[in-house]
């Protein structure tokens, strides 16, 4: 007599169980793989490199490669290292992740809380601009800048990042408060509070979970971006994607990998920090608009 | 004086007619419930009043001012929302504080306002709480006590008790009733439920499609509805309306297997068909009728009783139709059989079928 008893079933639960941690571990090898062979290599001084053995962990530990790359190697004229792209970098990031936010956080308000004829189809339009591939504007948006007398600033980059950042930053914020009680809006009003305080008292409070969503999303994107900064930095204004660019494809002297490997780590850290220290913050951010929305 | 009138209003989206040149007014103290089904404007009416949205025309007039294009907050009102509408950041006691705050008032003032507002809400103890930390009730007496801190000249109720359960319903009409009467505040309310309305009311106003079907005292809309509508729209049960035929100076109500003749009143004559109107509680066993009225008592065939603790309802088929009759609770009734109903020809109303509008002497 066979009786499907419970045993079975939790042991069929079992080996399914193992089959996908079996399957997420492969996983975790195959995406931690290159971060492993960057952290070893920039670790190791380049004739282990050179020798072969990539795979193989540093025989003789040296924090060297980090402090060329950092400091000293040659990527433009001076032998600066990384550090003077880094703080380009910031000095971009930070203003265009601000200022593109706040504008989203705005716009959303505005079309959702304050609908007026035509709000729909300015939406729309924001919304292509996240669609519009970046090389097309690549010419116009180098003439407008060269008008506006922005070509080769930071402050241009600036404005290239938060007008194409604008759609993204607008469809968040406008998605969240869509979801966001306009009787609060229409209670407030009654209680006399104008545009801007209904909008700074009432709705910013109930928004961190959406801004930490935008502020991540702004910041690994322009960050991470290459194509405007190769495109509109001068010597003074390269960010750090451009300068790592330079360094590993400086064709004079020997291939330095070691340095090249802390470089990159060096430009992915702060994304990589970012995520790490409000990642929890992303999920629950997407969550709360997936489900109250 | 009048506390808030209402000339000729009308308000269109568009196209779409919401709201069909409305006249109300109501005096100084009032109560006034704006009430119908979901869709008849009543909830567009009062947005109109607070001024959250604009008409397209008319007047509307709050004490001797007119208040059409003036902001909401320039209104001398306050307004309790469906949801409460409670800023979720902020506490009970910032909640209550936040339009005072706006307008400039001295904090000490403030306070004083605050202490008062919830001594006599009794939420004293929840003012340093966030709303997030309130039950459904609290949040209710929280958006009330925001609403009488201002201390307007019109308080605007939209639906206040709809998203409480039925017994709490039940005690904070009690308490809204009890504040009115001790504030003496003219309040406007809108509701969907008729009985809020009669409870509550000093005036009723029914609302049907953007029109205004009748205006009156609860009395007046309960005991004399001008329509079809209202009288079915108002009572619970509700009353019954059934087809009736008129021979000679008789108002025939047409049954399975006998005719039920009663006389009818001098003023039908000229109709063939009328609309016999009369609410449970005129359709009684003999012994529970007010002996005050005509009574006439005729054998009806009784379909189901359900017994409801203080009455007994007993359907049973006038004209062709199911109609509700409330009994005294021990009144011994079986369904299956044939029993004595008195008719009480005072409270009975009739309506032409045609156009639904009452017919009078």
């Amino acid at each position: 007599m066979s009786v499907p008893s419970q045993d079975n079933a939790v042991q069929g639960s079992r080996i399914g169980r193992i089959m996908i941690y079996a399957v997420l571990v492969v996983f975790v090898i195959y995406y931690l793989t290159p971060l492993y062979v960057m952290l070893a290599n920039s670790l190791k001084p380049l004739d282990e490199i050179t020798g072969g053995g990539m795979m193989d962990l540093p025989r003789a530990y040296t924090l060297e490669p980090w402090r060329q790359a950092w400091s000293q190697a040659q990527i433009g004229v001076e032998p600066t290292g990384l550090r003077p792209y880094f703080i380009n970098s910031i000095q971009m990031v930070v203003p265009a992740v601000l200022i593109s936010t706040a504008l989203g956080a705005l716009n959303g308000y505005v079309l959702t809380k304050w609908e007026f004829r035509g709000s729909n189809f300015i939406f729309g339009m924001l919304l292509l601009s996240c669609f519009i591939p970046f090389q097309i504007v690549l010419i116009p948006m180098a003439r407008m800048l060269g008008l506006m007398g922005l070509a080769g600033t930071t402050g241009g980059l600036v404005l290239v990042h938060v007008i194409y950042g604008l759609g993204f930053t607008t469809l968040f914020f406008r998605n969240y408060y869509a979801a966001f009680p306009t009787e609060l809006v229409r209670a407030a009003q009654i209680d006399g509070a104008g545009f801007f305080q209904i909008f700074w008292r009432i709705l910013l409070p109930s928004s961190a979970p959406i801004a930490v969503v935008t502020i991540i999303w702004q910041f690994t994107n322009v960050w991470n971006d290459f194509l405007f900064g190769v495109s509109f930095a001068d010597f003074d204004s390269i960010p750090m994607t451009v300068a790592l660019n330079n360094l590993v494809n400086s064709s004079t002297g020997v291939k330095e990998y070691n340095v090249h490997f802390a470089g990159a780590i060096l430009a992915a850290l702060p994304t990589l920090i970012v995520y790490v220290v409000s990642g929890r913050y992303f999920v629950r951010g997407l969550m709360a608009g997936a489900v109250k929305g | 004086m009048a506390a808030l009138s209402i000339e000729n209003l009308i308000k269109n989206y568009g196209k779409t007619e919401v709201l069909k040149g409305i006249d109300i007014e109501i005096e100084d103290g009032g109560f006034l419930v704006l009430v119908g089904p979901s869709g008849c404007g009543k909830s567009t009416l009062l947005n109109c009043i607070a001024g959250l949205e604009d008409i397209t025309s008319g007047q509307i007039r709050i004490g001797e001012r007119d208040v059409a294009g003036l902001h909401p907050s320039k209104r001398d009102i306050a307004m309790v929302f469906q949801s409460y509408a409670l800023y979720p950041n902020m506490t009970v006691e910032k909640n209550i504080a936040f339009g005072m705050e706006i307008r400039g008032i001295a904090k000490s003032e403030r306070k004083k306002a605050i202490k008062n507002v919830a001594e006599m809400l009794q939420i004293e103890e929840l003012l340093k709480r966030k709303p997030s930390q309130l039950s459904g009730g609290q949040r209710q007496r929280v958006a009330m006590g925001r609403a009488l801190v201002r201390d307007p000249q019109v308080f605007l109720f939209d639906e206040p008790l709809s998203n409480l359960d039925a017994k709490l319903r039940v005690d904070m009409r009690t308490e809204i009733k009890r504040l009115h009467q001790r504030m003496g505040t003219t309040i406007v309310y809108v509701t969907h439920d008729q009985i809020e309305a009669l409870t509550l009311a000093t005036k009723i106003a029914v609302l049907k499609d953007g029109k205004l079907q009748q205006f009156g005292t609860p009395a007046q809309i309960y005991n004399d509805p001008v329509n079809m509508f209202v009288a079915d729209f108002m009572g619970s049960p509700s009353m019954n309306l059934i087809p009736a035929k008129i021979e000679d100076d008789l108002v025939v109500l047409k049954g399975g297997d006998t005719n039920i003749h009663l006389p009818g009143p001098h003023y039908l004559a000229g109709y063939t068909d009328v609309v016999f109107g009369i609410r449970p509680e005129a359709l009684t066993d003999p012994d529970g009728a007010d002996r005050a009225g005509r009574i006439e008592i005729r054998p009806c065939a009784i379909d189901v009783v359900e017994p409801a603790g203080s009455d007994t309802f007993a359907v049973t088929t006038l004209g062709g139709h199911e109609a509700t009759a409330r009994l005294r609770a021990d009144a011994m009734v079986d369904p299956g059989t044939t029993a004595d109903l008195a008719f009480n020809l005072d409270k009975v109303v009739y309506f032409d079928p045609k156009s639904g509008e009452r017919i009078r002497g």
